[in-house]
């Protein structure tokens, strides 16, 4: 498989903190890549450079062949392939969830409003929450705010999906509704980077761990090789604190 | 939503011996009150302000209509200038979050110019200098136009608060799904906003039918400037500024009434929940 994204020694600085030191990584068409790492250790940063939300200080990213790191591209475009799914949701409470869902396809791809509801309807089907369809945000319970949020994402047909920390915010009892929909979308072949620290996800979902720390990526591999056979000293550290 | 309100939240509810406390001090601030009343009305009374010629003319339905048609100007003059302001105050607001540095002066400037002046200076202006500059305008823009300015300075801070109350997480996703600065700004970030901001515009609102008092000095028809010429006319300055003060409370206490309920209507302003309230982390 050929790779999807492509991220070239990025470095990110906010004043004299390095958020992001020389991180190189690629994710390859239909792979599921989970980035483990402390809080600080510029995780989130690395997501949120995938689709621009942060402009890397120096280095690129490449989504198939457009050059998402350069300020020429045009990255609206490149926006529309890019979902992502943030900690806190980020529902817009004034719409209601088919608003929600039903914005983008019409603002952005000029989808017919019958259209946009129609995919609307499936999608809210597909994430078990068919009957939600008129129900504002507020009404919602975390797990349910998650996956309209995917939902959401999903709407604009994006070839690359970014989960940043999806569950932190969940009550216990609602992880899994959430990541049973986002091991759905890994099994039929999305392309996902994944911040979280939810390691059972990790091995059942995941063709590649990333461990990062201090804005580096320490080290990488298979599910497998991870759990069992950590190398690095620091990732054994981390692992044994979140086991 | 049903949070708190803000007494329940600050206040612990009072115990008998308290409740009976608050019991004694109404009743004693009521009849305080009432005593006030009465030493007023004893006094209009010695003063013969009381006597029926002072009074006799609101039993006249030309007295009425002439109020009615001053309110009437009143009415007319505040809505199109809170029309003025609440436009107005929009572009001064965005060209004030412009990006772009020559536009960000020019707003910050006039936000400024218009906030800093009273709207009787520029009320004087358009009376005085403009006519001779060659510009003409009816007594209504002469109120109407500087007090819509002058309030529009404000409402474009309002508004400005409002935006920058939105969770930075909104715009986030916003711009995640590709739309663009425009869309981004008016399906997700304005319209939640004003939902933070209603009650400072409802407050703008009614001082700008307050300074539309302002009418006399250009001898606009509105309610102040009527009850003036009533004044005049019937020799009875009490019984008159009496009754325009009433209407005035009155057109005011109604007009917080209807925004409230239209506020309701809304539905009441995201709360800062879990939903988005948290800023989003740089790192981690």
């Amino acid at each position: 498989m050929p790779d999807r994204i492509r991220i070239e020694k990025a470095c990110k600085h906010f004043g004299t903190l390095k958020a992001l030191n020389n991180v190189s990584l690629s994710v390859r068409a239909g792979e599921t890549l989970v980035i483990i790492g402390p809080s600080g250790s510029g995780k989130s940063t690395l997501l949120r450079s995938v689709n621009r939300l942060e402009a890397l200080s120096s280095g690129d990213i490449w989504i198939d062949d457009d050059h998402v790191s350069n300020d020429g591209a045009n990255i609206r475009r490149i926006r529309e392939e890019v979902g992502m799914v943030f900690q806190d949701f980020n529902l817009f409470p004034h719409l209601t969830v088919a608003q929600n869902i039903e914005l983008a396809p019409v603002r952005v791809k000029k989808l017919k409003r019958s259209q946009a509801r129609e995919r609307a309807v499936e999608l809210l089907a597909r994430v078990g929450l068919a009957e939600k369809h008129d129900a504002l945000p507020g009404q919602l319970s975390g797990g349910q705010k998650q996956r309209v949020a995917i939902a959401r994402a999903l709407a604009m047909d994006p070839k690359v999906m970014l989960f940043d920390e999806p569950t932190s915010a969940l009550d216990p009892e609602m992880v899994k509704e959430v990541l049973d929909v986002m091991l759905d979308l890994a099994k039929g072949g999305m392309t996902m980077m994944v911040v979280t620290h939810e390691m059972g996800f990790a091995r059942a979902a995941a063709d590649r761990v990333v461990f990062m720390d201090q804005g580096e990526i320490i080290e990488e591999g298979t599910p497998e090789q991870f759990f069992t056979a950590a190398r690095n000293e620091r990732t054994v550290k981390f692992l044994a604190h979140i086991l | 939503m049903s949070t708190k309100s803000a007494e329940e939240a600050l206040f612990e509810n009072p115990d008998r011996r308290t409740r009976a406390l608050i019991r004694v001090g109404t009743a004693i601030a009521a009849l305080a009150m009432l005593a006030l009343i009465a030493a007023i009305v004893l006094r209009f009374y010695q003063a013969g302000q009381l006597a029926p010629r002072y009074w006799e003319f609101f039993a006249w339905g030309s007295t009425w209509k002439f109020l009615l048609s001053g309110l009437i100007g009143t009415l007319a003059s505040a809505a199109m200038a809170a029309a003025i302001a609440l436009t107005v105050g929009l572009v001064f607001m965005a060209g004030r979050l412009s990006k772009i540095w020559p536009i960000r002066w020019a707003a910050v400037a006039l936000i400024e110019f218009f906030r800093g002046v009273p709207s009787l200076l520029l009320i004087y202006f358009c009376f005085l200098i403009l006519p001779s500059l060659g510009f003409k305008m009816s007594s209504y823009w002469m109120v109407t136009l500087p007090i819509g300015l002058n309030t529009a300075a404000v409402v474009a801070e309002v508004y400005r608060s409002g935006v920058l109350a939105v969770p930075r997480g909104q715009r986030d996703a916003a711009v995640s799904l590709a739309l663009n600065g425009w869309q981004t700004f008016f399906d997700v970030i304005f319209p939640q906003a004003i939902r933070y901001v209603v009650p400072s515009l409802l407050a703008q609102l009614v001082i700008v039918v307050k300074d539309t008092t302002f009418g006399y000095v250009v001898t606009y028809g509105e309610l102040m400037q009527n009850a003036k010429v009533l004044v005049a006319n019937y020799n009875s300055l009490v019984p008159v500024y009496l009754i325009v003060a009433v209407i005035y409370c009155l057109l005011n206490y109604s007009l917080s009434k209807t925004s409230r309920a239209l506020n309701n209507r809304m539905g009441a302003p995201a709360t800062l929940s879990k939903a988005g309230g948290r800023l989003n982390r740089h790192a981690g």
